[in-house]
């Protein structure tokens, strides 16, 4: 297996490597960190449904769809990223998601923990510290191969995170006041940032000894040809902003179990747009963006035959459509 | 019917096994409805994203793709032939799939060759038995 340790790239070439080496079906160890901010998106996410894409084009940050999962994602130069590329036959591989990124996160949780921090990993692939995320991650199949892709968070721009993503403004507040409560950074643990080659040397080391020695990889002209024509392909509008399936309201996911569920409802006196936070995936509060409609209903009523239920959002959906019919008559 | 671990497999229907893809395929006349299966259905998580985006398949080909804790898994065909219908229940909703495997069918395609003989096609009760008791020695070990 190889390593790839490339320092500084371009926000996109930071996306495109791991791609491209998945597509050519070579086995490897990549560290790397992007330049400028950027923005990117899971497979399944329309970044006009994720992203202020107008605010992003003025400020130029980038915007980037991968082939794998996770969510919408603020990425920048505070960040350093990881991406393990292993054929999927690979008899060491698992089969499944959750196994995948408990298998492979685990040279990520001792990284942490060698420079002072008591990371844990925290199904589905978040590390966790004290309640609070400490590293993001996603996974999927890209040609022949499985890859994670993940970041260990030195410092986070929380402000930016909140502005960037499509959300109504009244939601902007609460989101960054959940993303602090939520995401914690190597900075805020350790007063301190390590050296970024020292925290790769680690990386390195951890993963050698839970996969075996890795030789040095050359972004050869067959890695970087492959990554132009990739480069086409992502930066198209039409892979850009492919829809995939309509999803009910809007979701802003904050760490695994923490959302804030927001969805304009049609009553009797108009639209209602109607927010509920989410915390350990049971719904926790409820509020109403006008809180002069609905007029005719027990607001406290409504809030406490949602508080405490299991947060499903189709479920969700059609049970706050289900009160507004019954309680409007 | 077959029950492994809680997990149930019916025997009205022939399952694929290649590289862990785990779908059901059940003849209709001169169809076949596929799904995953309920091995599939436990391990895999939380189905939150589904798409089937080519219109003819190639047996063991990807046809499309899933999310599930946060992972993109590929979608594979079992047969080749003409993808004649998408189950839009389930791309609408996709963790369907977890809460009832067996109704909640992705695609139906007309087969090329209806005789669908593979080897990664199996109904012999024995066959799935011992298909499944292997893959999950196989999760015992990773």
């Amino acid at each position: 297996m190889k390593y790839f340790n490339l320092g500084e790239l371009n926000w996109k070439q930071t996306q495109l490597i791991y791609h491209a080496l998945a597509y050519k079906n070579i086995e490897s160890l990549v560290l790397n960190s992007p330049k400028e901010s950027f923005m990117c998106v899971g497979l399944p996410q329309n970044p006009q449904d994720e992203i202020d894409i107008n605010y992003c084009k003025k400020n130029n940050i980038g915007i980037f769809r991968r082939e794998i999962g996770g969510g919408t994602v603020l990425l920048d130069n505070n960040q350093l990223f990881y991406n393990l590329i292993v054929n999927r036959n690979n008899p060491i591989v698992p089969h499944f998601p959750e196994r995948f990124f408990k298998k492979f996160l685990q040279p990520v949780v001792q990284t942490y923990h060698e420079i002072g921090i008591s990371a844990e990993f925290r199904p589905l692939c978040d590390l966790i510290v004290n309640e609070k995320k400490i590293s993001g991650n996603g996974g999927g199949e890209i040609g022949e191969c499985k890859v994670l892709a993940g970041n260990l968070l030195l410092d986070f721009n929380y402000e930016g995170m909140a502005r960037a993503i499509s959300s109504p403004d009244s939601l902007r507040g609460k989101f960054l006041e959940l993303m602090r409560n939520n995401i914690t950074t190597v900075k805020k643990e350790l007063n301190i940032i390590p050296k970024k080659e020292e925290i790769c040397s680690t990386l390195v080391r951890k993963f050698e000894d839970f996969i075996g020695t890795f030789t040095k990889g050359k972004l050869d002209t067959e890695i970087t040809k492959k990554m132009s024509e990739l480069d086409k392909l992502y930066s198209s509008d039409k892979w850009l902003y492919q829809r995939g399936t309509n999803q009910i309201g809007r979701e802003i996911k904050v760490r695994e179990g923490v959302f804030l569920f927001h969805k304009s409802f049609g009553t009797k006196e108009g639209n209602e747009g109607i927010t509920c936070e989410i915390e350990k995936n049971l719904i926790k509060k409820v509020t109403f963006t006008n809180e002069y409609l609905l007029s005719n209903i027990d607001k406290k009523q409504f809030k406490e035959k949602l508080v405490g239920l299991k947060y499903d959002r189709n479920i969700l959906s059609n049970k706050i459509l289900e009160l507004i019919k019954k309680m409007e008559l | 019917m077959i029950e492994i671990n809680g997990m149930k497999f019916p025997l009205d229907r022939k399952y694929y096994t290649k590289n862990g893809a785990h779908l059901w395929l059940k003849l209709e006349k001169d169809s076949i409805k596929i799904g995953m299966d309920a091995f599939a259905a436990m391990m895999t998580g939380i189905i939150s994203f589904i798409t089937v985006n080519k219109k003819a398949a190639k047996s063991g080909e990807s046809i499309g793709s899933f999310e599930s804790a946060k992972y993109i898994s590929k979608l594979y065909s079992p047969v080749s032939g003409k993808i004649i219908e998408i189950n839009d229940n389930v791309l609408k909703d996709p963790s369907k799939i977890n809460k009832n495997p067996y109704i909640s069918w992705i695609f139906k395609i007309e087969p090329d060759d209806k005789k669908n003989k593979s080897k990664f096609i199996i109904e012999d009760k024995d066959k799935i038995s011992n298909w499944i008791t292997e893959e999950i020695k196989k999760l015992e070990i990773k």
